[in-house]
């Protein structure tokens, strides 16, 4: 019981900890808002402090990361396919689909 | 015919084997995970259509110009510390101190309360300068539908989280408690969160 005790404090250090890291990704994904880059470098740059935060939340705040191969597997098959919809419609936007969009 | 026994033990025990619990988790936690698995493709679908509308048009408005980034900042804020908070309730009711979790749950909902505010200022103060689904004075009339349909389901999810979470914490403070309950509960707000990270890289920073 003292055991189980013990690993419960840890746990509120960890969401402690976890939750400064949070905030430190989000301060970073607000400076690259703001960077005077290229924008295909900030789109990557973006999607990099994004997957790292829903990798965090997901391990640490949902357990994701004490739980069984089978389920972890499941959770990444929304991702999966959004990037299989994403590679098959965004290269649309690059040839002659422009007429699809009413400018005011 | 023991060690047959044994092994069909063995395989069923496996994370493949397919015994009485595949998943190794409650069914409740389960299904909230097949919900949940659901809900991300809609919102999923949602942000490629925003990508493919953004791509598509000529130019689009320059967002950290027309929203108030400070708002939204701390609204992100808000959120981030309220997933944390829930982790926490999640924690003290597996600890089996109901107590502890109902004071978490409360930290919780305020802060989903406080997120929903800003969040209807900012819906105002967007129409007030003439934003509809059709039209808005910045640009293409589809940076205004993605902004409206994107946040506005976002923020109906933190709306049905603070409902939950509100029924979850009133029947932990009633006694009629259960560490799963809240911990499922716990999995929609952070998905609520999840959301919103996606929603705050590619649609307000990007």
């Amino acid at each position: 019981m003292a055991e189980h005790h013990d690993q419960h404090s840890i746990t509120y250090k960890t969401y402690l900890m976890t939750w400064l890291w949070l905030l430190v990704l989000t301060g970073l994904a607000l400076g690259l808002g703001y960077a005077n880059i290229d924008e295909r470098l900030k789109a990557f740059l973006l999607v990099c402090t994004t997957l790292a935060k829903i990798l965090v939340i997901a391990a640490v705040f949902m357990h994701l990361r004490y739980e069984r191969i089978n389920l972890i597997l499941i959770t990444f098959a929304p991702l999966i396919l959004a990037v299989i919809l994403f590679s098959f419609t965004f290269p649309e936007t690059l040839g002659s689909a422009t007429h699809l969009i009413r400018v005011r | 015919m023991d060690s047959t026994v044994a092994e069909q033990q063995r395989i069923l025990a496996s994370d493949w084997g397919g015994g009485k619990s595949p998943f190794g988790t409650s069914w409740s936690k389960f299904m909230m995970w097949i919900f949940i698995i659901s809900d991300a493709l809609t919102f999923a679908a949602f942000l490629i259509t925003y990508g493919f509308m953004r791509g598509i048009s000529p130019e689009w408005p320059k967002q950290t110009e027309v929203f108030n980034m400070v708002l939204i900042t701390f609204m992100t804020f808000m959120l981030i510390s309220s997933s944390a908070v829930m982790a926490m309730a999640v924690a003290a009711a597996r600890a089996s101190n109901p107590k502890l979790a109902v004071r978490f749950l409360a930290l919780t909902i305020v802060g989903g309360l406080i997120f929903l505010g800003c969040q209807a200022f900012e819906w105002t103060h967007f129409i007030e300068e003439g934003a509809t689904l059709t039209h808005n004075p910045w640009g293409v009339p589809q940076f205004a539908a993605s902004f409206f349909v994107i946040t506005g389901f976002h923020g109906f999810h933190v709306f049905s989280g603070v409902t939950i979470l509100a029924i979850v914490a009133l029947r932990a403070a009633m006694g009629k408690y259960s560490a799963d309950g809240v911990e499922n509960a716990g999995l929609y707000w952070h998905f609520v969160d999840v959301v919103w990270v996606f929603v705050f890289a590619f649609f307000y920073l990007l």
